[in-house]
């Protein structure tokens, strides 16, 4: 199960990366084009999917 | 002692010692000895569909789930001293569309003496070492990012069980477009079951994909196969020059550039030190042991916060991950005082480690 959270920063802004939820382990991935977890994020938007919204 | 001078390879002493043209540095291939596995360890995976990496540098890529192990092991030829063990998990028939390799992509940066895609485009030479429980006709495949330029190889294994180095040469790519970024410049692929739509004629350069030649034997077709690699050198050569042996740490930390993993191998060693804003949360600065290619995905496991006490994490914040160093939020249920220092660490756990990911 693939889950992505958006995520903010210290003002309450979003932050340029996202925490991504697989098989119960977190991943933060920075918001870089040339980081590939990135582009994959980037596909499953594309996708029609949308991250969960920060709290 | 006898000296060969040759107008290609330069010159070559009788024990292999000394090539006037064959530079440091000629080895395309990172961890082409499979000496560094910092994820496993040397544990077997079974790696599922995907792009699975394994041994560091190299990834099992299929679109069919676990039909292969994959463990770095001791068994190698003279010379080296590890290699990279496949076995066939069963008897599979791979359908038209599917595929098993183990590849690796190579970065645009280092391929960029190579100038394909220009009329210089140069030759190049690939060398590896492989034993298998089968033998016949092999496959691989070259392809450059995109896979809009792809070139099929075959090669043969004559006996089984039996380490044999194989030497394939390859003609400059003189059209396409390859890469000399911090992106793909050049996927080498090892066939290990490649369906016939994603095979192609050896020996020529093609527009359509290819992860290897028509009729390569598939490695996954037996159950139990082995196939062992090790030694992989991509050169530009007109033909194969000695295994460019690069001492432990050199290799170690041309691996981190695309991966990097802080290990604890101890119950309570520090990964970083950091300041309690909160009484949950404590932000660190992790400073990483070579630049990498790209900012970096971030995990972590096991890690905890000391502060004379041990507790354990509940999660990493917001990150800023950079190509040299991260600021990292880490976050516990109670505990802390803001305002104070406290270490990032192994939460009392010898298997902790802090992961930083920047593959191709």
């Amino acid at each position: 199960m693939i889950k992505y959270k958006k995520l903010l920063n210290f003002d309450g802004t979003e932050a340029d990366c996202i925490k991504l939820v697989k098989d119960n382990q977190e991943y933060i991935i920075p918001f870089s084009p040339d980081n590939t977890d990135y582009q994959e994020y980037l596909e499953w938007v594309a996708e029609g999917n949308t991250p969960e919204e920060a709290k | 002692m006898s000296v060969a001078i040759n107008g290609t390879n330069g010159i070559t002493y009788n024990d292999g010692s000394l090539q006037a043209s064959a530079p440091v540095g000629r080895n395309l291939i990172i961890n082409g000895n499979m000496a560094i596995d910092q994820r496993n360890g040397g544990a077997s995976v079974t790696p599922t569909s995907g792009d699975i990496y394994t041994i560091d540098r190299w990834e099992v890529s299929s679109n069919v789930s676990g039909k292969i192990s994959i463990q770095q092991v001791t068994t190698s030829p003279v010379g080296f001293a590890s290699s990279a063990k496949i076995t066939s998990t069963s008897a599979y028939t791979i359908g038209a569309s599917e595929l098993v390799v183990y590849k690796q992509k190579i970065e645009g940066y280092n391929i960029s003496d190579l100038a394909w895609g220009t009329a210089n485009a140069k030759t190049i030479t690939i060398s590896f070492w492989v034993r298998s429980s089968l033998t016949g006709t092999f496959g691989g495949a070259l392809n450059n990012n995109g896979s809009t330029r792809n070139y099929a190889f075959t090669y043969t294994i004559s006996v089984a069980d039996t380490w044999e180095q194989k030497t394939i040469t390859i003609p400059g790519d003189t059209t396409g477009t390859w890469l000399t970024t911090n992106g793909i410049g050049l996927s080498i692929l090892i066939g290990l079951g490649v369906g016939t739509a994603f095979s192609g004629t050896a020996g020529s350069w093609s527009a359509s994909f290819y992860a290897s030649a028509t009729g390569a034997t598939s490695v996954v077709g037996t159950s139990g196969a082995t196939f062992y690699i090790t030694g992989v050198q991509l050169e530009v050569n007109t033909t194969a020059t000695p295994f460019e042996h690069l001492q432990y740490g050199q290799q170690l930390a041309l691996c981190q550039r695309y991966y990097q993993r802080f290990v604890s191998d101890a119950s309570y060693t520090a990964f970083a030190t950091g300041l309690c804003t909160t009484t949950t949360q404590m932000i660190c600065a992790l400073k990483y042991t070579t630049t990498m290619r790209a900012s970096p995905t971030l995990t972590q496991s096991n890690t905890g916060i000391n502060i004379q006490s041990q507790i354990a994490t509940a999660s990493i914040g917001t990150s800023y991950l950079g190509k040299d160093s991260a600021f990292i939020p880490v976050n516990v249920s109670s505990g802390l005082t803001a305002g104070n220092a406290g270490l990032w660490n192994a939460n009392n756990n010898a298997a902790a480690y802090v992961e930083l990911n920047s593959e191709l």
